[in-house]
């Protein structure tokens, strides 16, 4: 066994004080003011004073320690004074009220003081005995959240970790969920889910509760499906032990029968599946599961002024508890579209976790007393584009809250009612929007009020708030009426979507290197996973191991992460070579996220540090099967010791062409290319200042790109406009011909009257190297000349169609050069010159 | 604009348009000769009718059994540098693949690269540039400002004989070693490596030079371990959005846009920085949304693409595959086989205005690609064949 010290910090011992005198006043004022408050099961302070403590005063440093910290919470008539006390005598008599001193030493028997975890009275009320809230574990933590508070600064340089070696097992072969959902669909979810449990278990439902395994949609049912069947022991089925056990809403013919149904259902579909095997040529760590792991969370968070706290652990059910210590517990209630998120969290999708305004007015007495606080919370917002949603609440409604921390786009805003802000809490301080610090992944955000400070936020460790503008305040306004909300707005119009893997609330504005601490200890339940690669390295049996830390990443992934050697017995070898390292899962390697697969080292001994031989600073993120309980984990390598496996390749795609519709051969030119066309058949250099202005104004009203089929009417409309004044120019005017014009059209009589100038066979002296010009000669691919003349020049009206353009401007009044331009325009804006 | 006095409605025009558009449809499936087909890859190539002494001679040509000699006729025409080579290239400069952009310093190389036939797979690597001969306009080149392109553009100045060769580490003020053809371009940088994270200049580079964006490059099964740590691993809690579709880009992309770490855009003084031996802080970038991801040390790069399934790209295995800086991923991605492919595709949509859609068309392009890899990369030559290729029967 090896002992790794995991604390670093001199903040980190757990030392929670408890805020004893002050839980007292609490307690007073409850019981003996007969102040107006509310009774509730769930949220009502203990009895833990109702029997005042006459006996001896605390013999040393240490009874006192316990009876404050231990003793006082524990010996409430709902707790373990109903029953191990004097009176009663049920043994060990570790909260006996006659003497704290006798008591003291009852409770040493029953309590682990170097790992309060591990203590007997946490297993015994982890394990349901008389437990005073519905779910064990919640009563496990808060015990030993007391024993850590009375023990904490005497254990030496904080907790520590003991890496066991696990059962050694070799990976084996597992069933693995087809991909194709059908053979689900036919024997499982359409036969047994959709009848019985789709009341329910569907997003179509109205009192829709995921997962949705009995949802319409195959592939939705499918995957919510997967994580509750156990292919390998279909009777250790989340599915089947609801009813069996737990008698969770059985059918008509009863829980067993219903148990049976369902178990005999995954069966067969189990059935139907061919294990997978591990393929006998792979070099092959041993086999663990996650939950095979040693237990790696907690230790050294701050919680020193924590004075509630929820970690999410429960997993069902529709309660998060306070599992701070502080009494009263301010347990929150789901209502709307809550959901328990995979390694420890609640996603809210359309609802919010609300506890009673009296309970909630623990947070008011205490932080009134204070002067000050923090909120902390481990969150991962939905989106980036949510506005005012909130995310930790203490409120009534939308205009008048005690304090709120919302997110706003990639904004977090905190808003705190003092007597120098308004009811509102208004103006808010907000992170900074350019900086985008809020993002859609998890992030720890800690928001601090003190009022020499005023409000400051952290994000990830880091302050990133500017200075408050609002001067410090006090709280008098406060109000203990409101309601402590997370993930809504007490008035339920204010949701934040997204998860909340931690939440918790100080008594104190937390020092940056406290929130440091706190950031550093990360969120969720993490193991410490010792491969075996004994055997492969010809080491002794049960020596030499590779360790992860793992942990479920959300409810979709594995995170394996901070990879070492490390030996068990003491031992350091040397100069072993290892390549290639991935990890596999039920019976095969798992196809994404092989972080390791490129890693290439030399295990060594001498390279041993804390944990052993650090092998990468990177992290592997990883798809979940089946479930922390069921998912098996093995390490391949492609070179370790003196072991290989010669991986094949994997193939390179083969990109099959295929046809497409035969497409135009002919397109458009493009907006350059037709001023740039304009200018070589007309003659007029481009940069002259008429046509350069039009054409840069109408630039990209032109086509561009060539495909015929985008052609609009108004590329028409700009072709004319940029053709015209290229014509103009051309040209020119009766008062300022343009010489060049007489060369481009020999003999015309630009100066002579229309009827004159375009009579007879003189019209052709201007048409005909128009038409060459721009069109060019004996191209058989252009329109056809003839036609083309006829339309400009010669045609004559019959049946109604118009005369040819030349007459019909004649005809008009216009004066020579005007109807030559206008010639021009209609020949050079046409598709003789767009279509190439 | 003037207004033209006794001018007739749009209508007019309209009905010509509409009358040339069926007379010439009728004409286009009439056989091509030579002389046709002359007048189709003169269009084609420099976007303007050839005059009749161009077309003769480019006719004769054909005749004469040379083609390929009528393309380089019409590549003589000076809109084929002005016209056709710029708005080629104008896209690639720009985020928005907008052709509505001025001259600028990328484009500028890509035109004076192909007059000049400078091997095009140094595109991504060179230390070259080109600019106005001397005196041709009053802005000088420089590197915090576009002016002196402007000027070549608005005054039609002529690109065909007055763009001339010179060192871009001159003018950009860079060590030519941190130089990398178009990519370190002022144009180029700041379209790519302003902001952001630099990716932008490695997804645009691949999306512009070997015809792909990340979206075909996706492979899921390529190691992570390059990828940044401001790639959430879980965005907005759901893990399946990074192992089914951005791991698949980013195990790529990451390990070869190392190679830009040193480089950015400062948009205040309008220049391209160049930072030797220090990593950009851009890398940096939220770098707690997955701490256990890659970080930065330096400007070293790696082609995973050279195993697995995007092999197919075809890179040069006479490279090492792996480097430090621009320069040397620039080599790495110009002397690919889909490099190549992709610069005869893009002049195959600019010359024949569509896709290679048959056997035929891909054969062809087949064809052009290895003569464009086997004779020095000349891209006039890719325009020559390919105007050959669509030039009609």
């Amino acid at each position: 066994m090896k002992k790794v010290n995991v604390m670093h910090s001199p903040l980190g011992a757990r030392s929670r004080n408890l805020l004893l005198s002050l839980v007292g006043s609490i307690v007073v004022a409850a019981c003996g003011g007969g102040a107006a408050t509310t009774e509730n099961p769930v949220t009502s302070l203990p009895d833990v004073g109702d029997a005042p403590y006459t006996g001896p005063v605390a013999a040393d440093a240490d009874v006192l320690k316990f009876q404050q910290e231990f003793w006082s919470n524990a010996k409430g008539q709902d707790r373990c004074g109903a029953c191990h006390n004097e009176s009663v005598g049920q043994t060990p008599l570790f909260v006996r009220n006659d003497d704290v001193n006798l008591a003291y030493a009852e409770a040493l028997t029953v309590v682990n003081t170097a790992d309060p975890a591990m203590s007997r009275v946490v297993e015994k009320v982890g394990g349901g005995h008389n437990c005073w809230v519905s779910d064990p574990a919640v009563c496990a933590t808060i015990m030993t959240t007391w024993i850590e508070n009375w023990v904490g600064n005497s254990v030496a340089g904080g907790r520590e970790i003991n890496l066991t070696a696990p059962v050694s097992k070799d990976p084996g072969a597992s069933k693995n969920f087809p991909a194709d959902p059908s053979a689900f669909a036919a024997i499982v979810h359409g036969p047994v889910l959709v009848p019985n449990c789709a009341g329910c278990h569907s997003s179509e439902s109205p009192n829709a509760q995921q997962p949705y395994f009995a949802d319409p949609d195959i592939d939705t049912a499918y995957a919510a499906a997967k994580p509750k069947m156990n292919l390998d022991s279909p009777a250790l089925s989340r599915q089947v032990i609801r009813l069996r056990n737990e008698f969770h809403n059985c059918w008509e013919v009863g829980c067993a029968q219903s148990a049976q149904i369902m178990e005999d259902a995954i069966t067969d579909f189990a059935n139907g599946i061919t294990p997978t095997t591990v393929d006998p040529d792979l070099v092959v760590s041993k086999a663990l599961t996650l939950t095979d792991g040693v237990l790696a969370s907690g230790g050294n968070r701050f919680e020193d002024a924590q004075i509630a706290l929820w970690e999410f652990k429960t997993g069902t059910g529709t309660t998060a508890f306070d599992t701070s210590g502080v009494d009263p517990a301010l347990d929150l209630n789901f209502s709307g579209d809550v959901t328990w998120f995979g390694g420890w969290g609640i996603t809210i999708n359309d609802g919010k976790a609300q506890g009673t305004t009296t309970a909630s007015k623990k947070i008011y007495d205490v932080i009134q007393e204070s002067g000050e606080f923090s909120i902390e919370a481990w969150v991962i917002p939905a989106n980036v584009t949510q506005e005012e949603a909130r995310i930790v609440t203490y409120s009534s409604g939308n205009t008048s809250r005690n304090f709120t921390l919302q997110q706003t786009l990639y904004d977090y805003n905190f808003q705190l009612r003092t007597n120098e802000t308004g009811l509102n809490g208004d103006p808010a301080l907000s992170t900074p929007s350019a900086d985008e610090v809020l993002q859609a992944t998890l992030q720890h955000v800690v928001a601090t009020y003190n009022p020499i400070d005023g409000r400051s936020i952290y994000v990830n460790g880091e302050l990133v708030s500017n200075t408050d503008p609002v001067p410090g305040g006090t709280l008098v306004d406060w109000q203990d009426t409101f309601a402590f909300v997370l993930g809504n707005e007490a008035s339920s119009d204010g949701l934040w979507q997204g998860t909340i893997r931690l939440a918790a609330v100080h008594r104190r504005a937390l020092t940056p290197e406290q929130i440091t601490q706190n950031f550093d200890a990360g969120v969720g339940e993490k193991f410490f996973l010792l491969f075996d690669i004994s055997e492969d390295i010809n080491a002794a049996p049960e020596s030499s191991y590779i360790l992860f830390e793992a942990q479920q990443f959300d409810n979709y992934s594995y995170l394996f992460d901070k990879p070492h050697f490390v030996t068990l017995d003491g031992s350091r070898p040397e100069g072993i070579p290892l390549e290639g390292m991935r990890i596999a899962m039920n019976g095969q390697e798992i196809k994404v996220g092989q972080t390791y697969s490129r890693l290439i080292t030399t295990l060594s001994g001498s390279q041993f540090g804390e944990l052993g031989q650090p092998l990468s600073v990177l992290g592997a993120v990883l798809p979940l099967e089946k479930g922390p309980a069921d998912d098996e984990f093995f390490l391949t390598f492609d070179r370790v010791g003196s072991l290989t496996y010669d991986r094949p390749e994997d193939p390179t795609l083969v990109i099959a062409e295929t046809d497409l519709d035969p497409a135009s051969k002919i397109g458009l030119r493009t907006f350059d290319e037709i001023n740039a066309t304009y200018a070589a058949v007309t003659g007029v250099d481009p940069t002259t200042p008429a046509v350069d202005m039009t054409f840069q104004e109408l630039r990209q009203s032109l086509p561009a790109i060539s495909d015929i089929n985008t052609f609009l009417s108004s590329h028409q409309v700009a072709i004319a406009q940029l053709a015209i004044q290229y014509c103009d120019v051309m040209i020119g005017t009766d008062a300022s011909p343009n010489p060049a014009a007489a060369t481009m059209f020999p003999g015309f009589p630009f100066d002579a009257a229309p009827g004159t100038a375009f009579g007879g066979s003189s019209r052709d002296l201007f048409v005909n190297p128009l038409i060459d010009n721009i069109m060019g000669t004996n191209i058989a691919t252009q329109p056809d000349r003839t036609a083309v003349y006829e339309e400009l020049a010669s045609f004559t009206a019959a049946g109604g169609r118009p005369d040819n353009l030349v007459d019909r401007l004649v005809a008009g009044g216009s004066g020579t050069r005007a109807i030559s331009k206008g010639v021009c325009a209609a020949m050079l804006g046409s598709a003789v010159t767009l279509i190439q | 604009m003037k207004k033209v006095t006794g001018m007739t409605t749009a209508r007019n025009f309209a009905n010509v348009f509409t009358l040339g558009a069926a007379l010439l449809v009728m004409a286009s499936a009439a056989h091509a000769g030579p002389r046709e087909q002359a007048k189709r890859i003169h269009d084609r190539i420099a976007g303007v009718p050839p005059s009749d002494a161009v077309l003769a001679s480019m006719e004769a040509q054909i005749a004469g059994g040379n083609p390929s000699a009528a393309a380089y006729t019409a590549m003589d025409n000076v809109n084929f540098y002005n016209v056709t080579l710029k708005n080629f290239a104008a896209p690639w400069t720009n985020r928005e693949e907008n052709v509505f952009v001025p001259l600028n310093d990328y484009i500028a190389t890509v035109i004076g690269m192909t007059r000049d036939d400078v091997p095009f797979n140094t595109l991504l690597s060179a230390d070259i540039a080109y600019v106005g001969r001397s005196g041709v306009v009053s802005a000088a080149p420089s590197p915090s400002n576009n002016d002196h392109f402007e000027q070549l553009e608005a005054n039609n100045v002529n690109l065909r004989d007055d763009l001339v060769q010179t060192q871009q580490s001159t003018i950009m003020g860079i060590p030519s070693n941190a130089t990398a053809g178009i990519m370190t371009s002022r144009a180029a940088a700041q379209a790519f490596f302003v902001a952001g994270t630099n990716r932008a200049m490695f997804r645009f580079t691949l999306l512009n030079h070997m015809c792909n964006d990340m979206e075909q490059m996706l492979d899921v099964n390529l190691s992570p371990d390059w990828i940044r740590q401001d790639v959430s691993r879980s965005p907005g809690g759901d893990s399946r959005l990074f192992l089914n579709n951005c791991i698949g880009c980013h195990t790529g992309m990451d390990p070869m846009a190392g190679a830009f770490a040193y480089y950015n855009y400062n948009e205040e003084t309008e220049t391209m920085e160049y930072t030797p031996g220090n990593v950009q802080p851009k890398y940096f970038n939220n770098d707690l949304n997955f701490p256990q991801g890659f970080r930065t040390t330096d400007d070293s790069w790696e082609n995973r693409w050279r195993r697995g399934q995007n092999a197919y790209l075809g890179f040069d295995e006479s490279l090492p595959g792996s480097g430090n800086g621009a320069k040397t991923l620039g080599e790495e991605l110009g002397n690919s086989a889909a490099f190549a492919s992709c610069q005869v595709k893009k002049v195959f949509k600019n010359v024949c205005m569509r896709e290679p859609e048959n056997q035929a068309d891909r054969d062809a392009v087949a064809q052009i690609t290895n003569t464009f890899r086997t004779t020095g990369y000349q891209l006039k030559q890719v325009f020559a064949d390919t105007a050959v290729h669509c030039m009609g029967q």
